[in-house]
């Protein structure tokens, strides 16, 4: 573990732990209530606003973040105002925001091949800096609380959204929460993981968990430790293998899910049912 | 409204998004405290949108929904809490990681308020919900294992479990096995006398129709075509399979 004594590499080891963590966390919620489309055209909203930074020399931190908000009001509070259909939403904001960050690469030609466009696309472990983990901390802190304090509605909304408003939750502000967080969450790991392949972190840790657990519960604390096992390994394998962080956290985690896929006592069963 | 009246409809119309065709037109309905009715009509006649019109699950395009005197459009959290509502047909899907008290205590909710966390004391109601429906056993077993008709009476203990004044039950006797089917209509008869309950039913079966019903709509094609007593609705209904034959002979 002589890679640890650098600085460099005790910061990228950080922001996998608290990034796996909170992308495992946040993803259980965006399965369970069914955004994932949504998750998607965020990601990809934060991924069109850090490559406008780039381009403006502005943090790209500070316009991901604007561009998340925007893509989580357009697709939260704005398109239920004008009664369009998620998919419908989604399926116009997704390529508009990619549209975009390849317009926002391509606008400054001295930017187009540098590498802060690669860290934005494929992620990079030496771009991750104090402040990112600070701001990873407090975001990680943040999450924690509202998870906590909200437990309640989550609950309930992700066991059936129409039977939570029917007993009295109005669910509409929870979701736009969930919505707004999984922006925010993506936009500080974007660094880390990169915006082609960050949505991946969001949806294989709920997803590999969820194969085995029968207790929502079990299934929220278990997906944040899965997110940063799988973020911590996938660090390992690209100092191991000399590859991008990005590119190798999300095969790991990939194959992860693979294997709980295979392993499914959940999936076992449906097929003895079928059979 | 009246003092009895605890449900309102006043030329109520609800189009589902996305369509043109209203699911339910120009409907005029008043429904008192403690009665006891059965919604029928064939399906997809507007049986379940005038269900989740009255609780406000479904805006209404036009008109007023009026429950516990309070409009449903600005009151609905607040009137919802008082509802209990099973709706049609809900299944979970096997392995769904959530256990049936679980779902029966997600009825006291809305009674908790935000960011209140259930105490014993809703646990309890839960779990009385639970025994009176006959299911205490299956508290702890996962959602996803429960047949049709376990998870059906889960519902039932989920919108019991709210202490409601208002019950909307949407085919809540499909799933259930012949001896539910025989043991829960008594069950929601003594339940609806004993708490003097204002309790909706929806059924497409008349023949699940409760002696001591007191009152029979029925909707066809969206709007309200028969409006009375059972006595008066059960040789009609018996005599024309389809209630859609009804429209014209009432009203």
């Amino acid at each position: 573990m002589i890679w640890l004594e650098y600085a460099i590499m005790q910061r990228a080891l950080i922001a996998c732990v608290l990034a796996g963590f909170l992308m495992g966390l946040i993803g259980v919620f965006v399965v369970r209530m069914r955004l994932s489309a949504i998750g998607y055209s965020m990601s990809h909203g934060a991924f069109a606003g850090a490559a406008l930074g780039v381009a403006t020399s502005i943090n790209p931190l500070a316009t991901g973040l604007a561009f998340a908000s925007a893509t989580a009001l357009l697709i939260g509070p704005i398109a239920d105002k004008a009664r369009l259909h998620a998919d419908t939403i989604t399926s116009i904001v997704f390529p508009l925001n990619m549209a975009l960050a390849f317009v926002f690469l391509t606008l400054v030609p001295e930017v187009g091949l540098s590498s802060q466009v690669a860290n934005i696309l494929w992620g990079s472990i030496i771009s991750m800096t104090n402040s990112d983990l600070v701001y990873l901390a407090t975001l990680f802190a943040a999450t924690l609380a509202t998870v906590y304090f909200v437990w309640k509605e989550l609950f309930a909304i992700m066991f059936n959204r129409k039977l939570a408003q029917a007993d009295g939750i109005n669910t509409k502000p929870f979701v736009y929460l969930i919505i707004f967080l999984a922006g925010v969450v993506i936009t500080f790991s974007l660094k880390l993981v990169g915006g082609l392949l960050i949505y991946a972190l969001i949806f294989n840790p709920a997803s590999t968990v969820l194969q085995f657990s029968e207790n929502m519960r079990k299934v929220v604390v278990a997906s944040p430790l899965v997110g940063m096992s799988t973020t911590v390994s996938g660090l390992i394998a690209s100092l191991f293998f000399d590859l991008p962080v990005g590119s190798c956290i999300v095969i790991v985690s990939t194959i992860v899910f693979a294997v709980a896929l295979l392993l499914s006592p959940k999936r076992r069963r449906k097929e003895e049912n079928n059979k | 409204m009246s003092e009895d009246a605890v449900i309102r409809l006043e030329d109520v119309s609800t189009v589902y998004e996305g369509e043109s065709r209203p699911a339910i037109k120009d409907i005029n309905l008043t429904v008192k405290r403690n009665e006891l009715v059965y919604i029928v009509g064939p399906n997809a006649s507007g049986k379940t949108t005038l269900i989740e019109t009255i609780n406000g699950l479904l805006p209404p395009f036009r008109g007023k929904v009026s429950v516990f005197g309070l409009d449903i459009k600005s009151n609905g959290q607040k009137i919802r809490c008082r509802i209990g509502y099973v709706p049609q047909d809900f299944m979970v899907k096997p392995g769904e990681p959530y256990n049936a008290l679980d779902v029966v205590l997600m009825g006291r909710y809305g009674h908790i308020g935000f960011l209140n966390r259930p105490d014993k004391k809703d646990k309890k109601k839960a779990l009385e919900a639970m025994k009176l429906i006959g299911i205490e056993e299956l508290a702890d077993r996962p959602m996803g294992k429960l047949s049709g008709g376990q998870q059906q009476k889960v519902m039932l203990a989920r919108a019991l479990a709210k202490n409601p004044k208002i019950l909307l039950l949407d085919e809540p006797f499909s799933n259930l096995d012949p001896d539910s089917r025989g043991q829960i209509p008594i069950l929601i008869t003594k339940l609806h006398e004993e708490k003097n309950l204002t309790t909706l039913i929806v059924t497409h079966d008349i023949h699940h129709m409760l002696d001591d019903c007191n009152r029979v709509i029925v909707v066809t094609d969206g709007r309200i075509t028969f409006d009375g007593t059972p006595e008066n609705a059960l040789p009609l209904i018996e005599n024309h399979p389809h209630t859609a034959t009804l429209e014209g002979h009432h009203h």
